[in-house]
Protein backbone atom coordinates (compact mmCIF):
# COMPACT_ATOMS: atom_id res chain seq x y z
CA UNK A 1 0.00 0.00 0.00
CA UNK A 2 1.13 3.68 -0.95
CA UNK A 3 -0.21 6.19 0.88
CA UNK A 4 -0.82 9.42 -1.57
CA UNK A 5 1.48 11.51 0.75
CA UNK A 6 4.10 9.02 -1.03
CA UNK A 7 3.45 9.93 -4.28
CA UNK A 8 5.81 12.14 -6.46
CA UNK A 9 4.84 14.62 -8.46
CA UNK A 10 5.65 14.30 -12.44
CA UNK A 11 7.49 16.99 -14.00
CA UNK A 12 4.76 18.75 -15.37
CA UNK A 13 3.14 19.23 -12.07
CA UNK A 14 -0.11 17.99 -13.38
CA UNK A 15 0.72 13.98 -12.59
CA UNK A 16 1.51 11.66 -9.83
CA UNK A 17 3.63 9.13 -9.95
CA UNK A 18 3.14 5.96 -7.16
CA UNK A 19 6.41 3.87 -6.59
CA UNK A 20 5.04 0.71 -6.90
CA UNK A 21 7.32 -2.23 -7.85
CA UNK A 22 5.89 -5.80 -8.70
CA UNK A 23 6.80 -8.68 -8.29
CA UNK A 24 7.97 -8.02 -4.85
CA UNK A 25 11.09 -8.85 -3.28
CA UNK A 26 10.13 -12.31 -2.86
CA UNK A 27 9.47 -13.16 -6.44
CA UNK A 28 6.63 -13.44 -9.19
CA UNK A 29 3.86 -15.77 -8.08
CA UNK A 30 1.50 -16.83 -10.42
CA UNK A 31 -2.44 -14.47 -10.55
CA UNK A 32 -5.17 -14.38 -13.21
CA UNK A 33 -5.89 -10.50 -12.26
CA UNK A 34 -4.90 -8.07 -10.70
CA UNK A 35 -6.29 -4.76 -9.82
CA UNK A 36 -4.86 -0.95 -8.72
CA UNK A 37 -7.32 -0.30 -5.69
CA UNK A 38 -7.77 2.82 -4.42
CA UNK A 39 -9.02 4.03 -0.88
CA UNK A 40 -10.38 7.07 0.16
CA UNK A 41 -11.37 8.90 -3.18
CA UNK A 42 -12.85 12.38 -2.87
CA UNK A 43 -15.67 13.15 -5.35
CA UNK A 44 -16.94 16.42 -3.18
CA UNK A 45 -15.63 18.32 -6.55
CA UNK A 46 -16.33 18.45 -10.09
CA UNK A 47 -16.35 15.03 -12.00
CA UNK A 48 -12.58 14.00 -13.56
CA UNK A 49 -11.34 10.82 -14.51
CA UNK A 50 -8.10 9.30 -13.83
CA UNK A 51 -5.86 7.40 -16.79
CA UNK A 52 -3.38 5.22 -15.11
CA UNK A 53 -0.17 4.44 -17.06
CA UNK A 54 2.53 1.55 -16.18
CA UNK A 55 6.30 2.33 -16.00
CA UNK A 56 5.63 5.74 -18.23
CA UNK A 57 6.43 8.53 -15.86
CA UNK A 58 6.81 11.07 -18.50
CA UNK A 59 2.63 10.49 -19.41
CA UNK A 60 0.29 13.33 -19.40
CA UNK A 61 -3.19 14.00 -20.62
CA UNK A 62 -1.77 14.15 -23.93
CA UNK A 63 -0.94 10.78 -23.58
CA UNK A 64 -2.28 8.29 -26.53
CA UNK A 65 -4.31 5.96 -24.39
CA UNK A 66 -2.56 3.05 -26.09
CA UNK A 67 -0.73 -0.29 -24.79
CA UNK A 68 2.16 1.25 -26.28
CA UNK A 69 2.51 3.83 -23.69
CA UNK A 70 1.69 1.72 -21.16
CA UNK A 71 -2.11 2.80 -20.62
CA UNK A 72 -3.99 0.31 -18.17
CA UNK A 73 -7.23 1.85 -18.09
CA UNK A 74 -8.90 4.67 -15.97
CA UNK A 75 -11.48 5.30 -13.38
CA UNK A 76 -14.11 8.06 -14.01
CA UNK A 77 -15.39 9.80 -10.46
CA UNK A 78 -19.10 11.26 -10.71
CA UNK A 79 -18.44 14.80 -8.59
CA UNK A 80 -20.75 16.22 -6.30
CA UNK A 81 -19.75 19.42 -7.86
CA UNK A 82 -18.97 21.66 -4.75
CA UNK A 83 -20.57 22.52 -1.55
CA UNK A 84 -24.38 24.21 -2.16
CA UNK A 85 -25.20 24.40 1.94
CA UNK A 86 -24.32 26.32 4.29
CA UNK A 87 -20.97 26.16 6.23
CA UNK A 88 -19.89 22.99 7.45
CA UNK A 89 -22.52 21.41 5.45
CA UNK A 90 -20.44 19.16 3.11
CA UNK A 91 -17.74 18.61 6.03
CA UNK A 92 -17.82 14.73 6.22
CA UNK A 93 -18.22 13.77 9.93
CA UNK A 94 -16.55 10.60 11.47
CA UNK A 95 -18.24 7.44 11.47
CA UNK A 96 -20.31 6.85 14.76
CA UNK A 97 -19.61 4.42 17.04
CA UNK A 98 -23.27 4.76 18.70
CA UNK A 99 -24.95 1.33 17.64
CA UNK A 100 -28.33 3.59 17.60
CA UNK A 101 -27.04 5.95 15.38
CA UNK A 102 -28.90 4.71 12.07
CA UNK A 103 -28.25 7.58 9.63
CA UNK A 104 -26.61 6.93 6.17
CA UNK A 105 -22.93 7.66 5.77
CA UNK A 106 -22.35 11.42 4.92
CA UNK A 107 -22.94 11.59 0.77
CA UNK A 108 -19.18 12.77 0.71
CA UNK A 109 -17.88 10.18 2.69
CA UNK A 110 -14.35 9.58 0.01
CA UNK A 111 -15.20 5.98 -1.73
CA UNK A 112 -12.88 3.24 -2.55
CA UNK A 113 -12.88 1.74 -6.21
CA UNK A 114 -10.61 -0.66 -8.29
CA UNK A 115 -9.57 -0.52 -11.89
CA UNK A 116 -8.63 -4.35 -13.38
CA UNK A 117 -5.13 -3.89 -14.79
CA UNK A 118 -4.27 -7.77 -15.68
CA UNK A 119 -3.34 -7.30 -19.60
CA UNK A 120 -1.42 -4.02 -19.04
CA UNK A 121 0.18 -5.40 -16.36
CA UNK A 122 1.01 -9.01 -18.16
CA UNK A 123 2.39 -7.07 -21.33
CA UNK A 124 5.08 -5.51 -18.60
CA UNK A 125 5.67 -9.00 -17.04
CA UNK A 126 5.79 -10.52 -20.71
CA UNK A 127 8.73 -8.70 -21.93
CA UNK A 128 10.45 -9.82 -19.06
CA UNK A 129 10.60 -6.39 -17.40
CA UNK A 130 9.01 -5.63 -13.60
CA UNK A 131 6.37 -2.76 -12.84
CA UNK A 132 8.08 0.37 -11.54
CA UNK A 133 5.49 3.12 -11.40
CA UNK A 134 2.11 4.00 -11.83
CA UNK A 135 1.17 7.22 -13.54
CA UNK A 136 -1.56 8.98 -12.43
CA UNK A 137 -3.05 11.58 -14.86
CA UNK A 138 -6.35 13.61 -13.75
CA UNK A 139 -8.38 15.29 -15.99
CA UNK A 140 -11.51 17.15 -15.48
CA UNK A 141 -14.79 16.25 -16.83
CA UNK A 142 -16.77 19.74 -16.82
CA UNK A 143 -19.77 20.52 -17.92
CA UNK A 144 -18.37 21.92 -21.50
CA UNK A 145 -15.54 19.95 -23.03
CA UNK A 146 -13.56 22.96 -24.01
CA UNK A 147 -13.11 23.48 -20.43
CA UNK A 148 -11.73 19.98 -19.71
CA UNK A 149 -8.04 20.33 -18.48
CA UNK A 150 -5.20 18.11 -16.46
CA UNK A 151 -6.87 18.61 -13.05
CA UNK A 152 -4.21 17.52 -10.12
CA UNK A 153 -6.77 19.24 -7.90
CA UNK A 154 -9.11 17.53 -8.13
CA UNK A 155 -7.65 13.99 -7.55
CA UNK A 156 -7.60 13.56 -3.80
CA UNK A 157 -7.34 9.63 -2.41
CA UNK A 158 -6.14 7.95 0.51
CA UNK A 159 -3.37 5.45 -0.90
CA UNK A 160 -3.32 2.85 -3.37
CA UNK A 161 -2.05 -0.47 -4.07
CA UNK A 162 -1.72 -3.62 -6.05
CA UNK A 163 -3.81 -6.91 -5.75
CA UNK A 164 -3.05 -9.71 -7.64
CA UNK A 165 -5.43 -12.57 -7.56
CA UNK A 166 -5.25 -16.58 -8.30
CA UNK A 167 -8.55 -17.24 -8.94
CA UNK A 168 -10.33 -19.35 -11.62
CA UNK A 169 -13.73 -17.04 -12.55
CA UNK A 170 -14.67 -15.96 -16.05
CA UNK A 171 -14.22 -12.51 -14.30
CA UNK A 172 -10.66 -12.32 -14.49
CA UNK A 173 -10.13 -13.29 -17.96
CA UNK A 174 -11.80 -10.40 -19.63
CA UNK A 175 -10.32 -7.46 -21.12
CA UNK A 176 -9.22 -4.38 -19.49
CA UNK A 177 -12.28 -1.21 -19.14
CA UNK A 178 -11.58 1.26 -21.54
CA UNK B 1 -46.46 -5.01 -15.80
CA UNK B 2 -45.03 -2.45 -17.34
CA UNK B 3 -42.40 -3.52 -20.05
CA UNK B 4 -39.53 -1.40 -20.57
CA UNK B 5 -38.26 -1.62 -23.80
CA UNK B 6 -35.08 -0.11 -25.59
CA UNK B 7 -35.35 3.38 -27.12
CA UNK B 8 -34.63 1.87 -30.39
CA UNK B 9 -37.47 -0.49 -30.71
CA UNK B 10 -39.99 2.23 -29.37
CA UNK B 11 -42.84 3.01 -31.69
CA UNK B 12 -43.60 6.54 -32.88
CA UNK B 13 -46.50 5.95 -30.25
CA UNK B 14 -44.69 5.21 -27.87
CA UNK B 15 -42.10 7.81 -28.28
CA UNK B 16 -44.75 10.41 -28.30
CA UNK B 17 -46.20 8.87 -25.28
CA UNK B 18 -43.15 9.49 -23.03
CA UNK B 19 -42.49 12.65 -24.64
CA UNK B 20 -45.96 13.87 -23.79
CA UNK B 21 -45.39 12.40 -20.03
CA UNK B 22 -42.06 14.56 -19.73
CA UNK B 23 -44.13 17.88 -20.61
CA UNK B 24 -46.93 16.59 -18.47
CA UNK B 25 -44.64 16.27 -15.75
CA UNK B 26 -42.77 19.42 -16.58
CA UNK B 27 -46.06 21.18 -15.90
CA UNK B 28 -46.99 20.00 -12.28
CA UNK B 29 -44.62 22.49 -9.84
CA UNK B 30 -45.52 20.29 -6.93
CA UNK B 31 -44.36 16.61 -5.70
CA UNK B 32 -45.65 14.77 -8.39
CA UNK B 33 -44.06 17.06 -10.83
CA UNK B 34 -40.27 16.26 -12.89
CA UNK B 35 -38.92 19.07 -10.63
CA UNK B 36 -39.57 17.28 -7.39
CA UNK B 37 -38.04 14.04 -8.77
CA UNK B 38 -35.26 15.88 -10.46
CA UNK B 39 -34.52 17.40 -7.59
CA UNK B 40 -33.70 14.52 -5.35
CA UNK B 41 -30.88 13.48 -7.00
CA UNK B 42 -29.22 16.35 -5.93
CA UNK B 43 -29.93 20.20 -5.67
CA UNK B 44 -32.52 21.49 -4.03
CA UNK B 45 -30.82 19.94 -0.69
CA UNK B 46 -31.05 17.45 0.68
CA UNK B 47 -29.81 15.31 -1.76
CA UNK B 48 -30.71 11.69 -1.16
CA UNK B 49 -28.84 9.88 -4.53
CA UNK B 50 -26.23 7.07 -3.24
CA UNK B 51 -22.90 7.18 -4.79
CA UNK B 52 -19.84 4.95 -4.04
CA UNK B 53 -21.71 2.71 -1.80
CA UNK B 54 -23.39 -0.57 -2.43
CA UNK B 55 -26.94 1.41 -2.22
CA UNK B 56 -26.24 2.81 -5.32
CA UNK B 57 -27.91 0.00 -7.61
CA UNK B 58 -30.86 -0.50 -4.71
CA UNK B 59 -31.04 3.37 -4.66
CA UNK B 60 -31.39 4.21 -8.29
CA UNK B 61 -33.73 1.22 -8.87
CA UNK B 62 -36.34 2.54 -6.57
CA UNK B 63 -35.66 6.01 -7.86
CA UNK B 64 -36.93 5.04 -11.44
CA UNK B 65 -39.45 2.99 -10.06
CA UNK B 66 -41.46 6.11 -8.66
CA UNK B 67 -40.03 8.55 -11.27
CA UNK B 68 -41.79 6.13 -13.69
CA UNK B 69 -45.36 6.05 -11.59
CA UNK B 70 -45.24 10.13 -11.22
CA UNK B 71 -44.69 10.03 -15.30
CA UNK B 72 -47.60 7.78 -16.18
CA UNK B 73 -49.85 9.51 -13.95
CA UNK B 74 -48.63 13.24 -15.98
CA UNK B 75 -49.61 11.46 -18.63
CA UNK B 76 -52.83 10.21 -17.75
CA UNK B 77 -53.47 13.36 -16.77
CA UNK B 78 -52.54 15.05 -19.73
CA UNK B 79 -54.21 12.64 -22.21
CA UNK B 80 -57.25 12.34 -19.63
CA UNK B 81 -57.11 8.52 -19.99
CA UNK B 82 -56.48 6.34 -16.90
CA UNK B 83 -55.36 3.61 -18.51
CA UNK B 84 -52.65 4.84 -20.44
CA UNK B 85 -48.75 3.93 -19.03
CA UNK B 86 -45.62 4.86 -19.98
CA UNK B 87 -42.27 3.08 -19.29
CA UNK B 88 -38.37 4.54 -19.11
CA UNK B 89 -36.83 3.33 -22.12
CA UNK B 90 -33.45 2.32 -21.60
CA UNK B 91 -30.43 3.72 -23.50
CA UNK B 92 -27.61 0.82 -24.50
CA UNK B 93 -25.06 3.21 -25.18
CA UNK B 94 -22.48 -0.26 -25.93
CA UNK B 95 -25.24 -0.83 -29.21
CA UNK B 96 -23.35 -0.16 -32.82
CA UNK B 97 -25.71 2.62 -33.52
CA UNK B 98 -24.87 4.17 -30.04
CA UNK B 99 -21.35 3.66 -30.93
CA UNK B 100 -21.92 5.50 -34.25
CA UNK B 101 -24.17 8.22 -33.78
CA UNK B 102 -24.05 8.97 -29.93
CA UNK B 103 -27.04 9.95 -28.24
CA UNK B 104 -30.36 8.26 -29.20
CA UNK B 105 -32.41 10.17 -31.71
CA UNK B 106 -35.75 10.22 -30.10
CA UNK B 107 -33.64 12.37 -26.98
CA UNK B 108 -32.39 15.04 -29.78
CA UNK B 109 -33.72 18.18 -30.40
CA UNK B 110 -35.66 18.52 -33.41
CA UNK B 111 -33.99 19.42 -36.80
CA UNK B 112 -37.22 21.69 -37.55
CA UNK B 113 -37.38 23.45 -34.38
CA UNK B 114 -40.63 21.72 -33.21
CA UNK B 115 -40.19 21.26 -29.10
CA UNK B 116 -38.65 18.09 -28.07
CA UNK B 117 -39.28 17.52 -24.19
CA UNK B 118 -36.43 15.01 -24.13
CA UNK B 119 -33.98 16.70 -25.54
CA UNK B 120 -33.39 19.30 -22.36
CA UNK B 121 -35.10 19.50 -19.29
CA UNK B 122 -35.71 22.68 -17.27
CA UNK B 123 -33.69 23.32 -14.48
CA UNK B 124 -36.39 24.61 -11.78
CA UNK B 125 -34.04 25.90 -9.27
CA UNK B 126 -33.58 29.00 -6.33
CA UNK B 127 -31.54 31.66 -7.19
CA UNK B 128 -29.00 30.56 -4.95
CA UNK B 129 -29.00 27.03 -6.45
CA UNK B 130 -29.02 28.81 -9.83
CA UNK B 131 -25.99 31.00 -9.01
CA UNK B 132 -24.01 27.82 -6.67
CA UNK B 133 -24.33 25.62 -10.10
CA UNK B 134 -23.32 28.48 -12.45
CA UNK B 135 -20.25 29.40 -10.54
CA UNK B 136 -19.42 25.63 -9.92
CA UNK B 137 -20.75 24.22 -13.55
CA UNK B 138 -20.72 26.77 -15.43
CA UNK B 139 -22.11 25.23 -19.09
CA UNK B 140 -23.66 22.84 -17.55
CA UNK B 141 -27.58 24.54 -17.79
CA UNK B 142 -28.18 27.78 -20.15
CA UNK B 143 -28.45 31.05 -19.42
CA UNK B 144 -31.42 33.68 -18.72
CA UNK B 145 -34.18 33.19 -15.44
CA UNK B 146 -35.66 29.53 -17.23
CA UNK B 147 -32.95 27.65 -17.84
CA UNK B 148 -32.39 24.52 -19.46
CA UNK B 149 -30.37 21.69 -19.45
CA UNK B 150 -27.49 21.18 -22.14
CA UNK B 151 -25.04 18.75 -22.86
CA UNK B 152 -21.55 18.29 -24.71
CA UNK B 153 -21.41 14.45 -25.97
CA UNK B 154 -18.18 13.33 -26.49
CA UNK B 155 -16.86 11.03 -29.42
CA UNK B 156 -19.57 8.66 -30.04
CA UNK B 157 -16.52 5.66 -30.00
CA UNK B 158 -15.78 6.52 -26.40
CA UNK B 159 -18.78 5.01 -24.87
CA UNK B 160 -18.83 1.98 -23.07
CA UNK B 161 -18.15 -1.24 -25.48
CA UNK B 162 -19.95 -4.34 -24.79
CA UNK B 163 -16.60 -6.18 -23.70
CA UNK B 164 -16.69 -4.25 -20.85
CA UNK B 165 -20.24 -4.17 -19.65
CA UNK B 166 -20.18 -8.13 -20.45
CA UNK B 167 -16.75 -8.47 -18.04
CA UNK B 168 -18.60 -6.31 -15.28
CA UNK B 169 -21.81 -9.17 -15.72
CA UNK B 170 -19.31 -12.04 -14.70
CA UNK B 171 -18.49 -10.42 -11.31
CA UNK B 172 -17.95 -12.93 -8.90
CA UNK B 173 -19.61 -10.79 -6.02
CA UNK B 174 -22.51 -8.36 -5.47
CA UNK B 175 -19.71 -5.83 -4.16
CA UNK B 176 -17.52 -6.20 -7.82
CA UNK B 177 -20.51 -5.82 -9.51
CA UNK B 178 -21.60 -2.92 -7.87
CA UNK B 179 -18.46 -1.24 -8.27
CA UNK B 180 -17.82 -2.01 -11.72
CA UNK B 181 -21.38 -1.42 -12.82
CA UNK B 182 -20.67 2.37 -11.02
CA UNK B 183 -17.70 2.94 -12.68
CA UNK B 184 -19.29 2.10 -16.21
CA UNK B 185 -22.09 4.66 -15.24
CA UNK B 186 -19.78 7.62 -14.01
CA UNK B 187 -17.88 7.37 -17.12
CA UNK B 188 -21.69 7.64 -19.51
CA UNK B 189 -22.25 10.48 -17.76
CA UNK B 190 -19.13 12.47 -18.18
CA UNK B 191 -19.82 11.52 -21.93
CA UNK B 192 -22.63 13.58 -22.18
CA UNK B 193 -21.50 16.61 -20.50
CA UNK B 194 -23.69 19.29 -19.57
CA UNK B 195 -25.79 18.83 -16.71
CA UNK B 196 -25.29 15.09 -16.59
CA UNK B 197 -21.52 15.59 -15.78
CA UNK B 198 -22.40 16.72 -11.85
CA UNK B 199 -24.69 15.01 -9.53
CA UNK B 200 -26.36 18.05 -8.26
CA UNK B 201 -27.90 18.74 -11.70
CA UNK B 202 -28.11 15.32 -13.33
CA UNK B 203 -31.43 14.32 -12.90
CA UNK B 204 -32.73 16.93 -14.98
CA UNK B 205 -31.42 15.90 -18.18
CA UNK B 206 -34.34 13.34 -19.48
CA UNK B 207 -31.37 11.39 -20.79
CA UNK B 208 -30.54 10.55 -17.22
CA UNK B 209 -33.94 8.20 -17.12
CA UNK B 210 -32.61 6.44 -19.94
CA UNK B 211 -29.22 5.68 -18.60
CA UNK B 212 -29.95 4.72 -15.57
CA UNK B 213 -32.80 2.34 -16.86
CA UNK B 214 -29.70 0.90 -18.90
CA UNK B 215 -27.84 0.66 -15.50
CA UNK B 216 -31.08 -1.05 -13.94
CA UNK B 217 -31.13 -3.59 -16.91
CA UNK B 218 -27.49 -4.43 -16.70
CA UNK B 219 -28.17 -5.08 -12.84
CA UNK B 220 -31.38 -7.34 -13.54
CA UNK B 221 -29.46 -9.27 -16.33
CA UNK B 222 -26.40 -9.71 -13.88
CA UNK B 223 -28.94 -10.88 -11.29
CA UNK B 224 -30.72 -13.84 -13.55
CA UNK B 225 -26.77 -14.83 -14.40
CA UNK B 226 -26.08 -17.77 -12.72
CA UNK B 227 -22.89 -15.45 -10.94
CA UNK B 228 -26.34 -12.98 -10.09
CA UNK B 229 -26.06 -12.74 -5.98
CA UNK B 230 -28.03 -10.66 -3.26
CA UNK B 231 -26.20 -7.68 -1.59
CA UNK B 232 -24.38 -8.53 1.52
CA UNK B 233 -27.41 -9.46 4.08
CA UNK B 234 -26.20 -6.43 6.30
CA UNK B 235 -28.03 -3.83 3.63
CA UNK B 236 -31.12 -5.88 2.86
CA UNK B 237 -32.86 -4.28 5.10
CA UNK B 238 -32.12 -0.64 4.75
CA UNK B 239 -34.42 2.03 3.84
CA UNK B 240 -33.59 3.58 0.43
CA UNK B 241 -34.94 7.15 1.55
CA UNK B 242 -36.93 9.30 0.43
CA UNK B 243 -38.80 5.90 -1.21
CA UNK B 244 -40.62 3.91 1.38
CA UNK B 245 -39.44 0.62 0.55
CA UNK B 246 -36.13 -1.42 1.53
CA UNK B 247 -33.51 -2.88 -0.33
CA UNK B 248 -34.70 -6.29 0.03
CA UNK B 249 -38.04 -4.87 -1.70
CA UNK B 250 -36.27 -3.89 -5.00
CA UNK B 251 -34.32 -6.59 -5.88
CA UNK B 252 -37.12 -9.29 -7.58
CA UNK B 253 -37.96 -6.67 -10.48
CA UNK B 254 -40.95 -8.54 -10.99
CA UNK B 255 -42.78 -7.34 -7.75
CA UNK B 256 -42.02 -4.43 -8.88
CA UNK B 257 -44.50 -5.22 -11.62
CA UNK B 258 -42.20 -4.14 -14.86
CA UNK B 259 -39.95 -6.00 -16.92
CA UNK B 260 -37.27 -4.94 -19.65
CA UNK B 261 -38.25 -6.99 -22.84
CA UNK B 262 -35.72 -8.11 -25.73
CA UNK B 263 -38.25 -7.48 -28.38
CA UNK B 264 -42.18 -7.03 -28.23
CA UNK B 265 -43.90 -7.78 -31.44
CA UNK B 266 -47.63 -6.83 -32.15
Amino acid sequence: MVTAAEARTGSTEQTLIIDLPFPAEEGLGPFTRADLVFTGVDHSGSSYEVRLFLNNPAATASTPRTAEHGYAGRFTVFGHGGCYGDEGHCEVPARSADPTDLRLAHPLTPLDTYVTITDALRRVLDHGGALQTVTLVPVSITPRRADRRPAPDLLHFADVSLRAYLTSTEADAGPAGR
Amino acid sequence: MRIRKSVSTLSAVELTDIQDAFAAAYDLHDDRGYAHYAGLHGLPLPAYCQHGTLLFLPWHRAYLYFFEKALTDALRRAHDDQHTTVSVPWWDWTSSAAHRDGLPAGYLAHPDGKPNPLAAGPVTLGDGDLAGVRENLPGAITGGPSPVTTRDPEDPDELPRTGTVARALKAPTFSTFSTLLEGIHNGVHGWVGGAMSAVPIAAYDPVFWAHHAMIDRLWYLWQISPNGASPPASLLDQALAPWPVTVRQVLDISKLDYEYAAQVIG
